[in-house]
């Protein structure tokens, strides 16, 4: 059943070129607008970039002058490729429910012999499905930017394939969960999303701060948060399935 | 065994009572009209019957299986049932084909493609399979929620308002799905506020108006409108009929024997016959008068 409802959802979506076009927006400028940014620093002021990035990250530059300050900044702007798999999934998973109330077609749903697990796993894939693959999209093609301006291979390293193979998916589960846990009891599908997005602003003010050069996330901060957010998620999926009221989705209309 | 036995059953959301009292029995094979106003409790009983809601009193078994207070409302019963929800709720950008085998899938139908294929042809969709649901007429909306309720072949269909919005030609076709889905004996719950949908479909009817009131039967096509042309006193017909009404110049008659036996009977009493017609229970005015004294109580 899961996968009945994973299918349906993915071909609403794919009939959608406004919803994907809006999904894919955030990452399109989250990365043509760091690299355009570096390709234009580096070779307009290379040393004026390079104090730079020795003055507020306190680094030696490795691999001269470009390669240095491309490595630096790159890496300093993964939790951005962090923020995304929480925020994509949340357009799709604020809709899940409310949205099916919204349009009238929840009742149908549940008078189908489906499980409550089953309607919120199979919606929750296919929330995860899209915004994972327009995230790994994105990053490759960050690295082969990043890599392209520095004349050499500077990404990914080991804390980018972490952040983007491991801490993305459970984050984008993360992000998911909380849309359906806020939908299921904020009905308005707009209010669920406004809700839901307010969970990337810790990594936010992390990414804010690690570009101001206040602290470095290293490998360590990265394996605490994906076991921290790996614990959440089991809680938050299991919160879903407990919250979703059948008879008061029928008959709320807060 | 009934298909719907009913004992008690009750609902209140938040302190307001939905409907309380509601006992009755559906038997396999018949269509069972539910007739009330508009908040009447009708939507919510037959969600009750359908597995969707649990009742807060009573205690119902709907094709074996059973409903009761605080028993989780399992997948058993929602597989054993259709339900034809008051809107259609198909997803606008799927076409009608996809629609119905994705709940076809859900629903567990045996062998979904060939029933949904089966069921687009029936309801007369089949070149209009491939548009998406947007597109589509109210009249081929509806008819496309009616075949979702049947593509699991279920033992009992609820049909929750089937007309409500539609114009006079969809009207005419959904009310002809329902007549035909009759016809082959399905057992049938119809609620509606129609009360001549109720009138030519349904063998039984509950009056619901917060509680249910009365069950009416239908006995319209078995009665007789004799007009007649002078007064008569029909004492001699009455061993023929199961009751007789005189009024004016006119009988109404519930037949135990034959009908030309019966104006056999009269003619031979001397009774002047101008016309012999089938006559209707006046349904509206039991309806009207029921609803008047339920809102007196």
């Amino acid at each position: 059943m899961i996968g009945v409802i994973l299918r349906k959802e993915l071909l609403e979506l794919r009939r959608s070129p406004v919803l994907l076009l809006s999904m894919i927006s955030l990452p399109a400028t989250v990365v043509l607008v760091p690299v355009l940014l570096l390709a234009w620093l580096v070779h307009a002021a290379p040393e004026q970039a390079l104090a730079f990035v020795q003055d507020v990250y306190g680094v030696r530059a490795p691999g001269g002058v470009t390669a240095g300050v491309a490595a630096v900044l790159a890496r300093n702007w993964l939790p951005m490729f962090l923020v995304l798999p929480i925020f994509l999934p949340i357009v799709l998973a604020a809709q899940s429910i409310g949205g099916e109330r919204e349009r009238r077609t929840l009742e149908p749903l549940l008078a189908t012999p489906v499980s409550t697990a089953s309607i919120i796993l199979g919606k929750s894939l296919a929330a995860l499905a899209p915004a994972l693959a327009i995230t790994w999209i994105a990053a490759a093609l960050f690295c082969l930017g990043v890599d392209a301006v520095a004349g050499g291979m500077v990404l990914p390293d080991a804390a980018w394939l972490f952040g983007t193979l491991v801490l993305s998916p459970l984050l984008a589960l993360f992000g998911n969960a909380t849309a359906v846990v806020v939908s299921s009891r904020v009905l308005d599908p707009r209010a669920a999303q406004n809700l839901a997005a307010t969970t990337v602003l810790p990594l936010l003010a992390l990414l804010v701060v690690q570009l101001a050069g206040r602290i470095a996330l290293g490998p360590r901060f990265y394996f605490v948060l994906a076991g921290g957010v790996a614990l959440a998620d089991v809680v938050l999926i299991r919160v879903a399935v407990r919250l979703f009221d059948r008879e008061r989705l029928l008959t709320d209309w807060r | 065994m009934a298909a719907i036995e009913a004992h008690g059953l009750g609902k209140s959301f938040g302190g307001r009572t939905a409907c309380r009292d509601v006992s009755f029995s559906v038997e396999r094979g018949e269509v069972f009209g539910f007739l009330g106003p508009n908040g009447a409790g009708k939507t919510t009983t037959l969600r009750m019957l359908a597995g969707l809601f649990a009742p807060d009193a009573g205690t119902a078994r709907v094709a074996g299986c059973e409903i009761a207070p605080g028993r989780p409302r399992g997948p058993e019963l929602r597989a054993r049932v259709g339900l034809l929800t008051e809107a259609p709720g198909f997803y606008d950008r799927l076409t009608a084909r996809e629609n119905l085998l994705h709940f076809a899938f859900l629903q567990r139908a045996r062998d979904p493609k060939r029933k949904t294929e089966a069921l687009l042809e029936r309801f007369a969709l089949g070149d209009h399979a491939d548009r998406p649901f947007a597109e589509l007429s109210r009249g081929m909306k509806q008819k496309l929620a009616i075949a979702r309720a049947l593509v699991h072949d279920p033992e009992v269909i609820f049909l929750d308002e089937p007309t409500v919005g539609l114009d006079p030609e969809a009207t005419r076709e959904v009310r002809g799905v329902v007549a035909e889905l009759a016809a082959e004996h399905a057992t049938i719950v119809l609620c509606t506020h129609h009360l001549e949908e109720v009138e030519r479909l349904c063998s039984r009817a509950a009056f619901i108006a917060g509680r249910l009131v009365a069950i009416h039967e239908m006995r319209g096509q078995q009665m007789l409108r004799v007009d007649l042309a002078a007064p008569f006193q029909p004492d001699g017909v009455r061993p023929l009929c199961r009751s007789l009404r005189v009024s004016g110049n006119t009988l109404l008659i519930e037949p135990l024997a034959e009908v030309p036996e019966i104006v056999a009977a009269l003619v031979g009493g001397g009774a002047r016959i101008t016309r012999v017609v089938p006559h209707r229970d006046p349904l509206e005015d039991a309806w009207l008068q029921l609803l008047a004294e339920a809102r007196e109580r």
